[in-house]
């Protein structure tokens, strides 16, 4: 048996909290889905700047809100953790219960200032494991797909899906887009690497100079896409993901060796 | 000249870049409340590729054509052109502005042809704002990446505009975008002038032709690549590629808002960075 999920690639209203809420609602209350996921920031928008002054103080809000909802639901928000302490943050709602993730790294480079905005969250406190229908699951947001820890500690903590929202704008069309060719080559790593499904589910659409290209995707254990959502546009799409998959993976895969010894030396790096 | 290894970097996927830029365009005038967007013509390929789009974008458009003394028969031609391809024939107005450059000059009592110029170019702009505040429409900008970059642009002239779209588009890219959306070769392929003062071509006036100063914008800004080895790669005299970086760096205050001297607490630009997109 597995888990219904839905990828949400929605294009949030920068800053209309009230407005976004109302479209994550539409998809919840119609989705045949057991979980749904929204994109990273999903009830704020992403380029917020000083915005993010003002967004916070509805995203708790707009949360017990979408709790009343009876399903397993992943949501983006500002949070403010303590008074003018605000974090890029994904809420996890399963069967009523909320609970927070914070993003590890905030890129600060290139067009984005997330350091400017956000404390980072806390490794030692904020690595969290979820459990929906018998799937054991983790939540990573964006950036931190890009670096091989928070992942790899989620599985080794007994995630065997990492869900991963996201606002991954464009960059790079040519020939190819290559920021889409970046995260499938990422997806697909931390996938085989770690026997695991990795749930991407970006934003989409214009926000400021920036465009969100979409392109959500579920990448199994095996390291294959097997779902994907349109490019470029709002798009919905529901897949289910199992633990038989996990198994094909771990059986015949070096997974379940863990030296730790690298990471005495990675610790003195 | 552009290295092969340019070229290839600057390849496109012209449709995928066409299906962007056209619902770029449609968000940015939804998102702004207006109901369409307005656009100065000129016959040459910005102008050209960039009413194309809007066309795409939107059926609510409205294009001016400007010509001056300075605007050569071929451009309007060029022009007249191009609104047929896109069936604009009832969504554009002709004005010449002779006169009011003219007036203007007197006022000023000059006879410099740059100034006058530029008056050109800001007449244009007045002219767009205007008919765009009638219309409730955008004014929406021809600019490339290419002459962005030089500050090869009239200050709130040609670059007074609400929208850039093919802004990131280097001019060589352009007029592959124009080939594949069907602008006539020879609009293509004519050298490009801001047609301020007869004779004016863009690469006359800078030294290069866009190939190689575009090729020179990319190597040097986008993989920042030492001045000597771009000189290299283009087969341009270092005095030259020189001369192109110091145009964009002289020029970086046309890309930005005027400086707000620092007072307060908070001030805007400084420390003030909201969105545009603001309740």
């Amino acid at each position: 048996m597995g888990l219904k999920i839905e990828l949400a690639q929605i294009r949030p209203k920068l800053g209309d909290v009230k407005l976004n809420l109302e479209k994550h609602l539409e998809i919840i209350q119609s989705s045949t889905a057991d979980c749904i996921v929204f994109p990273e920031l999903s009830l704020t928008g992403y380029v917020l700047r000083d915005l993010v002054y003002e967004v916070y103080k509805e995203g708790e809000k707009a949360v017990e809100r979408l709790s009343d909802e009876n399903k397993c639901i992943i949501a983006g928000l500002v949070k403010e953790t303590r008074p003018g302490i605000l974090r890029n943050t994904a809420a996890i709602i399963i069967d009523h219960k909320v609970d927070y993730v914070y993003k590890f790294y905030l890129p600060t480079y290139g067009l984005f200032e997330e350091r400017r905005y956000f404390q980072p969250g806390d490794p030692k406190k904020d690595l969290k494991i979820f459990e929906y229908k018998g799937i054991k699951f983790g939540v990573i947001i964006c950036e931190d797909a890009w670096h091989y820890e928070p992942i790899q500690a989620l599985t080794l903590m007994g995630a065997d899906t990492i869900f991963i929202p996201a606002s991954s704008p464009m960059r790079r069309l040519s020939v190819k887009l290559g920021i889409q060719d970046n995260w499938e080559a990422l997806l697909k790593a931390h996938s085989l690497i770690n026997g695991i499904w990795t749930v991407f589910v970006n934003t989409v659409g214009s926000q400021e100079e920036e465009f969100f290209w979409g392109g959500s995707m579920v990448v199994s254990p095996s390291g294959e896409i097997i779902a994907k959502a349109k490019l470029f546009e709002e798009n919905s799409i529901i897949t289910e993901i199992n633990l038989n998959e996990v198994r094909k993976n771990r059986f015949f895969s070096s997974f379940r060796e863990h030296n730790r010894d690298f990471y005495d030396v990675l610790k003195n790096l | 000249m552009m290295p092969e290894y340019v070229k290839q970097k600057l390849s496109l996927d012209f449709a995928e870049i066409t299906e962007y830029l056209t619902k770029r365009i449609k968000e940015y005038i939804e998102e702004s409340g207006k109901s369409g967007g307005i656009i100065g013509l000129s016959g040459g390929i910005d102008s050209s590729v960039t009413a194309i789009l809007l066309s795409k974008a939107t059926k609510n458009f409205h294009i001016l054509l400007m010509p001056s003394s300075s605007t050569s028969k071929k451009d309007i031609e060029d022009a007249m052109k191009i609104i047929k391809i896109i069936n604009a024939e009832d969504k554009y107005t002709l004005i010449n502005i002779d006169n009011i450059t003219e007036d203007f000059s007197n006022l000023v009592k000059t006879t410099d042809k740059i100034i006058i110029g530029n008056i050109k170019a800001r007449v244009r702009m007045i002219l767009l704002y205007a008919f765009a505040q009638k219309m409730n429409y955008l004014v929406i900008g021809t600019g490339d990446k290419s002459e962005i970059m030089l500050g090869y642009f009239t200050k709130y002239g040609d670059g007074g505009v609400d929208v850039l779209p093919i802004g990131d588009l280097y001019k060589t890219q352009v007029r592959m975008l124009g080939r594949f959306l069907g602008v006539p070769e020879d609009i293509v392929s004519k050298p490009p002038s801001p047609a301020l003062w007869e004779g004016q071509t863009a690469e006359g006036e800078i030294g290069l032709d866009y190939e190689t100063i575009d090729s020179i914008l990319y190597l040097k800004f986008e993989e920042m690549r030492e001045e000597e080895e771009i000189s290299e790669m283009t087969k341009t005299d270092m005095a030259k590629v020189e001369k192109i970086i110091k145009m964009v760096k002289t020029s970086q205050h046309k890309r930005l808002p005027p400086e707000i001297f620092r007072l307060s607490g908070r001030a805007v630009n400084s420390d003030w960075r909201y969105p545009r997109q603001w309740g």
